[in-house]
């Protein structure tokens, strides 16, 4: 992948703040056109790489490149098509929604003026445009932060745990946003999350980041599988201890283990070579019952690397 | 960044501050408000007694109204308008939204001084026409002010509130907060820079004290023991008072526009 298909790449990047090490070689790269998801715990150095990224404060090494710009050399450059909603988004309280696009929109650049009806319209807040932010509700304050940040017509939107602070139908309406402005308007957006469901509903890729450092990253139903090629199912059957054998037997099983629910069996293969299992199965006179694939989430995923990064951190006389 | 942006930003800041009614408030109430209880109390002296008192307007008039004006009052809303001014986007946490636009922060800083210098300007402006009102409207008689030196008065007037309101920007940039600006100033002002005039073992360093040498550009003779704000007048060459207060707005501007660049936002 080029550089200049990558909306996000970062190289090494590394944050100190005195002894304590934020971001610890961070190696990202987020491809144009989608949604990425950020995930990691509370204190993983989710905010701090948005921030380091967004030139909000230094990166004590490392390189950064957003939307093709070297950061911090072509900052000016590589923001001008960026929006970005840093933790929770802040206005101006005293003004009303438009009067704070207005301000940005100065600041951006006369032919960003335009866009404040459209924005405006676009987030849904066109009738309350002329109330002052303090009578806003927080999923109000997030849609407008939203169209502050469609005044720079994005190519890259970063979203700091956005959907913090909204009801379900908020989260809803949020999540139906960012999948619309990739999907029809072929923008790239950023979401840093703890919400695993959050990220596993809306972002195409995640990366995975814990304690500064990115534990794994790519699609997300590669990062749920544990690397794309792990296809496994529940089956059910007639008589266990044959099918075990059978199945321990048979070229298109890596693995076939009892379970809870029947037996779990990790395929060699594709998922259609499932057919074929159940066919030998019958072939020798066990009946299926049941054959289900196995959907991995994202948050076993999530639950197994963080707790094996905590297995990694316990001294080593702990574990003896 | 072109003039046009330029332009707008300035146009921004300006909106965010005459916006913010309780700074605008507070402001006129501190330009108007002492002028007012001035006129209303001479007034009722002047009218009650004539022989002993004088009136509240003519040429006497513009002498003790001026340096209320100038030098107390206008100053103090100068650095209540000054300190939104420089700290305004801080406390309302988008100083990083702005920051993320790509926009230079020096350039943020810079549009901040002309947007708290015009409305500070606004205020004293509305306060001198009142005093002039006044000073004309109750001379019972007496002589008034000429053109001249009423246009004199104004000129100073804007440069003493001027000058500290972009100290107020450059200072409440620097720290960061409003809060802690206003009282440092407002302290300076009042207290500390009016204790250390009075000061004479101190000699000549008192020249370095911002409104003796803003003192020495006024129309009207503040006299030796009558110098801003009830203070002893220290004299100075006019080009002393010029570098003095250049100083001042130099060493205030950089330290704010330092911060502004180099902070984590």
């Amino acid at each position: 992948m080029s550089d200049t298909e990558l909306a996000i790449e970062t190289h090494g990047l590394t944050k100190r703040f005195g002894a304590r090490t934020a971001l610890d070689g961070i190696d990202l790269r987020v491809s144009r056109g989608a949604a990425f998801g950020f995930l990691g715990p509370n204190g993983a150095g989710k905010t701090t790489i948005i921030r380091t990224l967004l030139g909000l404060t230094h990166a004590s090494a490392g390189t950064m490149r957003v939307l093709g710009h070297a950061v911090p050399g072509e900052r000016a450059q590589a923001l001008q098509r960026v929006g970005a909603i840093v933790e929770e988004p802040r206005f101006h309280m005293h003004l009303t929604g438009r009067e704070n696009l207005r301000i940005v929109s100065a600041v951006r650049g006369p032919q960003t003026r335009a866009r404040i009806e459209s924005a405006l319209t676009r987030v849904g807040l066109s009738e309350r445009a002329d109330h002052k932010v303090k009578s806003y509700s927080m999923g109000m304050r997030q849609r407008l932060g939203v169209a502050r940040c469609l005044l720079a017509d994005p190519l890259l939107l970063i979203l700091d745990e956005p959907t913090n602070g909204l009801d379900p139908a908020g989260i809803q309406e949020f999540r139906e946003m960012i999948r619309a402005m990739v999907e029809q308007e072929g923008r790239t957006v950023f979401i840093s999350s703890h919400l695993l469901d959050e990220v596993e509903k809306t972002c195409d890729a995640a990366a995975i980041v814990d304690r500064g450092k990115i534990v794994t990253q790519g699609a997300i139903a590669d990062l749920a599988s544990g690397g794309g090629a792990r296809h496994e199912l529940i089956l059910g059957v007639e008589d266990p201890e044959r099918a075990l054998e059978l199945l321990r037997a048979s070229e298109v099983v890596a693995e076939a283990r009892p379970d809870d629910e029947g037996i779990r069996v990790v395929l060699a293969g594709e998922p259609r070579s499932a057919a074929q299992l159940n066919a030998e199965l019958v072939r020798a006179g066990v009946g299926v019952t049941r054959l289900e694939p196995v959907r991995h989430s994202l948050e076993q995923r999530f639950l197994e690397v963080t707790s094996r990064l905590d297995a990694d951190l316990v001294p080593a006389e702990v574990k003896a | 960044m072109n003039a046009t942006i330029a332009v707008q930003m300035v146009g921004a800041d300006f909106l965010k501050l005459r916006k913010k009614r309780g700074t605008l408030i507070w402001a006129l109430v501190l330009t108007l408000a002492p002028l007012l209880v001035y006129f209303i109390v001479k007034g009722v002296q002047h009218s009650s007694s004539p022989a002993e008192h004088s009136p509240a307007g003519g040429i006497e008039g513009f002498k003790d109204a001026m340096p209320v004006l100038a030098l107390f009052f206008g100053p103090l809303a100068a650095i209540m308008i000054g300190t939104d001014g420089g700290a305004g986007d801080l406390a309302a946490g988008v100083f990083r939204d702005l920051v993320v636009t790509g926009r230079a922060r020096l350039a943020l800083f810079a549009s901040r001084v002309p947007a708290a210098l015009g409305l500070c300007w606004l205020v004293v402006l509305a306060g001198y026409a009142l005093m002039l009102i006044g000073i004309y409207a109750l001379a019972s008689g007496t002589p008034t002010p000429g053109a001249a030196l009423a246009l004199n008065g104004l000129l100073f007037t804007l440069f003493s509130t001027g000058i500290v309101c972009v100290v107020a920007v450059g200072l409440s940039s620097l720290i960061g907060s409003r809060p802690a600006a206003l009282t440092v100033l407002i302290g300076w002002q009042l207290v500390a820079s009016r204790i250390l005039e009075n000061i004479e073992s101190l000699g000549s360093s008192r020249k370095l004290i911002l409104s003796q040498a803003v003192a020495h550009f006024s129309p009207i003779s503040l006299g030796q023991h009558h110098g801003p704000r009830g203070g002893e007048t220290v004299t100075m060459s006019t080009a002393t008072a010029v570098i003095v207060s250049v100083a001042w707005v130099v060493v205030f501007c950089a330290l704010g526009a330092w911060r502004t660049r180099t902070m984590d936002a």
